[in-house]
């Protein structure tokens, strides 16, 4: 399918700054009108051929510049259940990545000029978003050790308890990312989103970016989820027995259920820049702008820094230690 | 440019704060020694000689330099300065006077007796000063003994760490330039007795420049470290209600054990190669050997 502008005919997209569909061409909102059922092999809008792989839910034509949704990858056992609306846009996403990178002092001063971006996409990386309920059974042993002095003797008490938690969490939508081409490292980094966002699928949200549907079933990346449950439950219980100089633990059983699972999109900008014969990419949260990603390193910025670094400490210290010996 | 002079923009106004501070110290010291001019007192001093130079490691210019230099530092500071170069052997001088007396100090003995014979201090005999003997006469274990006697307002004013500090400085150059050495002895007596004294610390020249590298590489590696991104997750972020519910919470006292151990106390300590202290008591000093 293809959204298309009843006023102009142009291609209208979803606009992360407006909130709304917004045609470039004639600049109205909400006008878009759905046009046709796309094939998966010619551009509804133009005819010309197009090549996608065989996740591809949405993408832009390379001959008209429009972009196209799949009918038969958004819907149906594809469809997915919520949607996570880009919330910063092309712009946005540059003006996040500059401030990243002017914290990184090391990085080339030109190294995010307009003539090293390579490419930039805003995509929907599909996630299985989990419900877990987490019964987490603990009993050990705890003591508690007091160090004291009288005349020339130590003395060192230790009082032994026994403790016990049962723990109940609920773990509400756990992200794991079904896109085989992300990193899932990266995928983790991006977290966290703000869900009270989510919005039920439609496919408006999708035209001007590009999309994926999950790579993988719910069943099979079902272990990333547990393993974030487990990890975070372990973290909750720890922070429960605070007090304890040790805890030494005899009983400890965690019981994971799964109770729901749903099928949605998360919005994430993608830039590649060349440098130096290399290529860099980064990712930005598409909602809250968080980027993820390393730069290269300057050599004469470490130099500069390192040995300005080492001057003025050294003469800090010179001027420091002349001033206190004048005292 | 502009990101470099922003970054570092605290550090530089830390430095210039501390320049300044340095400089009107400086000046402030400088206007101070500008008004001194004490006038000597002592009148039964034997000799008007300051430079001693026994062992003859001086030329005759460089007596005649010192010896304008201690004049100019003895009206500034108020006290008698003394040198004295040997090169002769003082165990059976030194133990004369005191038969007990350790070979490392017998250095200490000549100059203490060397003071108070030829009446020296700026007020009055054994009054304000400093004398700073150096041996040159090998020892039996091969080692040249230096001792500094501080007496009076030099002795009040000057610490162990002082006089450490200060044959450190001489012994810098002694060997290759005693005119040097000795010359610095001189000044560096002068800034110590003019020095306001709140802290007797010295700190060797190398510390800052170990300083520099340190924070440099600390400041490099740190900054290198291009990490892909920082975990902004925890573990209640997934939470609903953000808190786990306790069905079960308890810490049951079971028992208590006390142990003791005796505190070893250690005794006495391990000496060093220098020594502090006068024999004579109401002279301070201490010596080096090299």
């Amino acid at each position: 399918m293809i959204f298309k502008c009843r006023n102009c005919g142009g291609n209208t997209v979803y606009s992360p700054e407006k909130g709304r569909m917004y045609c470039s061409h004639c600049e109205s909102t909400d006008s878009e009108e759905k046009i046709g059922d796309s094939s998966l092999v010619q551009c509804v809008n133009c005819g010309a051929p197009i090549q996608i792989t065989q996740y591809t839910s949405a993408c832009r034509c390379e001959h008209c510049g429009n972009y196209l949704i799949f009918n038969e990858r958004v819907e149906h056992v594809f469809e997915p259940k919520l949607i996570l609306p880009f919330r910063i846009g092309k712009e946005g996403a540059a003006a996040a990545m500059e401030k990243e990178f002017s914290r990184r002092l090391f990085a080339p001063a030109d190294f995010l000029s307009a003539k090293s971006l390579e490419k930039m996409e805003g995509i929907y990386v599909p996630f299985w978003l989990y419900d877990y309920g987490a019964d987490y059974d603990f009993a050990g042993e705890g003591t508690r050790v007091r160090t004291w002095c009288s005349g020339d003797t130590e003395y060192t008490e230790t009082s032994y308890f026994e403790v016990v938690r049962r723990m109940d969490v609920d773990f509400d939508r756990i992200p794991v990312d079904a896109s085989i081409a992300m990193d899932d490292s990266v995928m983790d980094l991006m977290e966290p989103y703000d869900y009270r966002a989510l919005a039920d699928f439609a496919p408006q949200y999708m035209s001007g970016f590009f999309g994926e549907v999950y790579n993988q079933k719910a069943e099979e990346l079902d272990g990333r989820a547990q393993a974030k449950a487990r990890q975070a439950s372990e973290e909750l219980l720890q922070r429960s027995l605070t007090g304890y100089t040790t805890v030494r633990p005899y009983r400890k059983n965690l019981h994971l259920t799964r109770e729901s699972f749903c099928y949605a999109l998360m919005p994430v900008w993608q830039y590649v820049y060349r440098y130096k014969d290399k290529s860099y990419l980064y990712h930005v949260n598409g909602q809250t702008g968080k980027v993820i990603g390393v730069t290269p390193v300057s050599r004469g910025k470490v130099l500069a820094y390192g040995a300005s670094v080492f001057a003025a400490v050294t003469a800090l210290c010179y001027m420091a230690v002349h001033v206190l010996e004048i005292l | 440019m502009r990101q470099y002079f922003r970054y570092f923009k605290w550090l530089y106004i830390v430095l210039a704060a501390i320049a300044v501070l340095a400089v009107v110290l400086h000046a402030g010291h400088w206007g101070l020694a500008k008004t001194l001019n004490y006038q000597r007192k002592n009148t039964e001093c034997v000799t008007d000689e300051r430079v001693f130079d026994g062992a003859d490691v001086l030329t005759d210019k460089e007596e005649e330099k010192l010896r304008r230099l201690i004049a100019k530092r003895e009206r500034q500071t108020g006290c008698d300065i003394v040198l004295v170069t040997l090169n002769e052997p003082l165990e059976a001088y030194a133990r004369e006077i005191e038969p007990g007396v350790r070979s490392e100090e017998f250095v200490r003995v000549y100059a203490e007796q060397r003071w108070e014979n030829d009446g020296f201090g700026y007020d009055r005999p054994d009054g304000d000063g400093v004398i700073l003997v150096d041996n040159w006469s090998r020892a039996d274990d091969g080692s040249i003994h230096t001792w500094l006697c501080t007496t009076g307002r030099a002795r009040d004013a000057y610490y162990e760490e002082d006089i450490d500090h200060l044959l450190d400085n001489v012994y810098r150059y002694v060997e290759k330039n005693p005119y040097r050495a000795y010359k610095t002895y001189v000044n560096d007596f002068y800034h110590d007795m003019l020095g306001w004294k709140v802290f007797h610390m010295y700190v060797p020249g190398y510390v800052p420049w170990l300083i520099g590298i340190i924070a440099a590489v600390i400041f490099c590696v740190v900054n290198w470290r291009s990490k892909e991104g920082k975990k902004t997750t925890t573990a209640t972020t997934y939470v609903a209600g953000r808190e786990p519910v306790f069905r079960v919470s308890q810490d049951r006292f079971l028992r208590k054990m006390v142990t003791r151990r005796k505190i070893q106390t250690s005794s006495g300590s391990g000496g060093g190669g220098r020594s502090h202290g006068g024999g004579g008591g109401h002279h301070g000093g201490g010596g080096h050997s090299r």
